[in-house]
């Protein structure tokens, strides 16, 4: 169990994380998204106590992170896969946390197997492994003491398609054994592979949460017809508002009511079903609309 | 098997479980500081160094200077310029390549770091200063055995004094400014002015301008130290204060403020 509580880090002015507070519970897997730059790292580092927070707090089942006892073997920490000397093997990197940790050996052979590297990839060095091996390494690492808890800064960027979807299920059967884990993420897509309950923070402060349907789920229904525009006339009769929404009709009315008004109306559909969550895709691209540079710049009067 | 997979038993932090031990951090400090190519050849190169001026004293210099005693304070002056930098790469590497994340997540108390680090720097150096007193004892011996010179092999007990704790006192020089600045270059530049730059001006400055010259043991340090290590080795109480005022200025102090800076900075 992860709690945050009204947490705010403050920089010379500019507030990094504003008042943020959120519950990640055993057996779930939390996303939390936002833009670079909303806090996500920021607020990781707090509850790994790297970072102390100007107000609020962090606790790890009650418990302080600078409080826990050999902590890595009770929470399991990645927060930057790139942050490993160069010069050292993966091997190394995970035999100095053992050894750190006081944990058998044999350790460092199971969590090579469990993340994929094989022995010989662990005997290169760092410096030679592409972002994708980095994070399974971290992975690794952060599995290494057998934690309950994981706090992961974004462990899946850098993996390809196939990658995500490993992690997904890793992730999913360390929780389905009790474990909690806590993941960021800036796409949207990754979040919603990996996690069942998302965080969506933005300029430091959380927007949006709840789990992944409550989220995702649109208001409305998409309906295509074989006949779009008879059965945009059918429902405007019916008072229900309808819009051109792709090839067919966003529709502000449950999938059942759209149904009984095309039957009533006898135009055949070709689909109806529960509109996409187009909410969080907008808000989060609200979000990031501050932060992108690739706007096109719109021609300055003379 | 259920899917809702909420678990009976509350997770809770144990927090009575062992914590990590200091030998535990310090074996892992040391296992750092040799385990990349880097740090391995750095300390495996100033041994070779030393042996490169062990056999130029043996083979190279006029016969009457190759006793034991002539190599190893030979041996103690070149370490002084490298063993720090083995201590300064103990910590700033930390940060060059950003492990601290992981150090510190793994032990939060980071003032248990920093004592495993200086621990394994002192460990180190001292190992270091032993294989030089290896590589003196081969000199005198190969400049008696093979070249004919009469060597004395006795040493006494100020000589070894000398070669110890001058070596010991530039590591946690080392140490401190590793510590304040975080960064190696930044670092190794600050010891060599310290060590290099510093005496040499303060010397200059203090023959033109007269009030300097008297302030120069008390605030310069690699002057203040001579009367410990030459003479018979007993500084007056003057100098004992210009030991204590100067050490101060360049080890007490920058420690301090470096142990303070380590201990608060944020790790990113």
């Amino acid at each position: 169990m992860i709690q945050v509580e009204h947490l705010t880090k403050t920089y010379a002015g500019f507030t990094a994380v504003d008042d943020v507070s959120f519950t990640c519970r055993p057996g779930t897997v939390t996303g939390f998204l936002g833009p670079n730059g909303a806090g996500k790292s920021t607020t990781m580092r707090i509850m790994a106590g790297l970072t102390i927070a100007s107000s609020g707090k962090a606790t790890v089942s009650g418990v302080s992170y600078r409080d826990i006892p050999n902590p890595g073997t009770q929470v399991g920490v990645l927060l930057d896969a790139s942050a490993q000397h160069a010069g050292r093997t993966g091997r190394e990197v995970l035999t100095l946390g053992q050894k750190t940790m006081g944990l058998p050996a044999s350790r460092v052979d199971e969590m090579l197997e469990l993340v994929s590297l094989t022995d010989k990839e662990s005997r290169r060095r760092v410096r030679n492994y592409s972002l994708g091996m980095r994070q399974r390494l971290g992975i690794a690492h952060a599995l290494l003491g057998d934690p309950k808890i994981l706090i992961l800064d974004e462990p899946a960027n850098g993996l390809d398609p196939a990658g995500i979807h490993w992690m997904r299920s890793l992730l999913r059967e360390y929780a389905n054994r009790g474990g909690t884990v806590l993941l960021s993420s800036h796409l949207l897509h990754e979040i919603q592979i990996i996690a069942d309950e998302i965080i969506v923070i933005g300029n430091g402060r959380i927007v949006a949460q709840g789990t992944k349907e409550e989220l995702l789920r649109g208001d409305g229904t998409f309906v295509r017809a074989g006949d779009n525009a008879a059965l945009a006339t059918a429902l405007q009769n019916a008072g229900v508002a309808a819009t051109a929404s792709g090839e067919g009709l966003g529709v502000e009315a449950s999938p059942e009511k759209v149904g009984q008004v095309a039957a009533a109306a006898g135009v055949a559909l070709v689909e109806l079903r529960q509109a996409d969550g187009a909410g969080l895709e907008e808000m989060f691209l609200q979000l990031t609309a501050p932060t992108q540079r690739d706007q096109t710049t719109r021609g300055v009067p003379a | 098997m259920s899917t809702a997979s909420t678990p009976t038993t509350p997770v809770t932090i144990d927090t009575d479980r062992p914590t990590v031990p200091l030998t535990r951090l310090v074996g892992v400090e040391l296992r750092k500081s040799l385990d990349t190519r880097a740090g391995r050849w750095f300390s495996i190169s100033i041994l070779a160094l030393c042996a490169i001026v062990m056999l130029i004293l043996a083979f190279l210099v006029v016969p009457g200077n190759q006793d034991f005693s002539f190599f190893l304070s030979a041996m103690g002056g070149t370490l002084g310029y490298f063993l720090p930098i083995i201590a300064i790469m103990l910590v700033t590497s930390e940060w060059s390549q950003r492990t601290a994340l992981v150090t510190f997540s793994l032990e939060p108390r980071r003032s248990r770091v920093v004592t495993a680090k200086l621990a394994a720097g002192l460990i180190l150096s001292v190992g270091v200063l032993l294989l030089s007193m290896v590589l003196a004892a081969i000199g005198a011996g190969l400049a008696s055995g093979v070249r004919g010179v009469d060597v004395s092999w006795s040493v006494d007990g100020r000589e070894l004094f000398t070669f110890f704790v001058t070596n010991i006192i530039v590591v946690l020089i080392g140490f401190a400014f590793a510590m304040l600045l975080m960064n190696t270059p930044a670092a190794i530049v600050a010891y060599f002015v310290y060590s290099l730059v510093l005496p040499i001006v303060v010397g200059i400055v203090g023959v033109l301008i007269e009030w300097f010259g008297d302030l120069a043991p008390w605030i310069e340090f690699n002057t203040a130290q001579t009367p410990l290590f030459t003479g018979d080795g007993s500084p007056t109480g003057e100098q004992w204060a210009q030991i204590v005022t100067s050490g101060t200025i360049w080890l007490v102090l920058p420690l301090t403020l470096g142990i303070i800076r380590l201990l608060r900075a944020e790790v990113k």
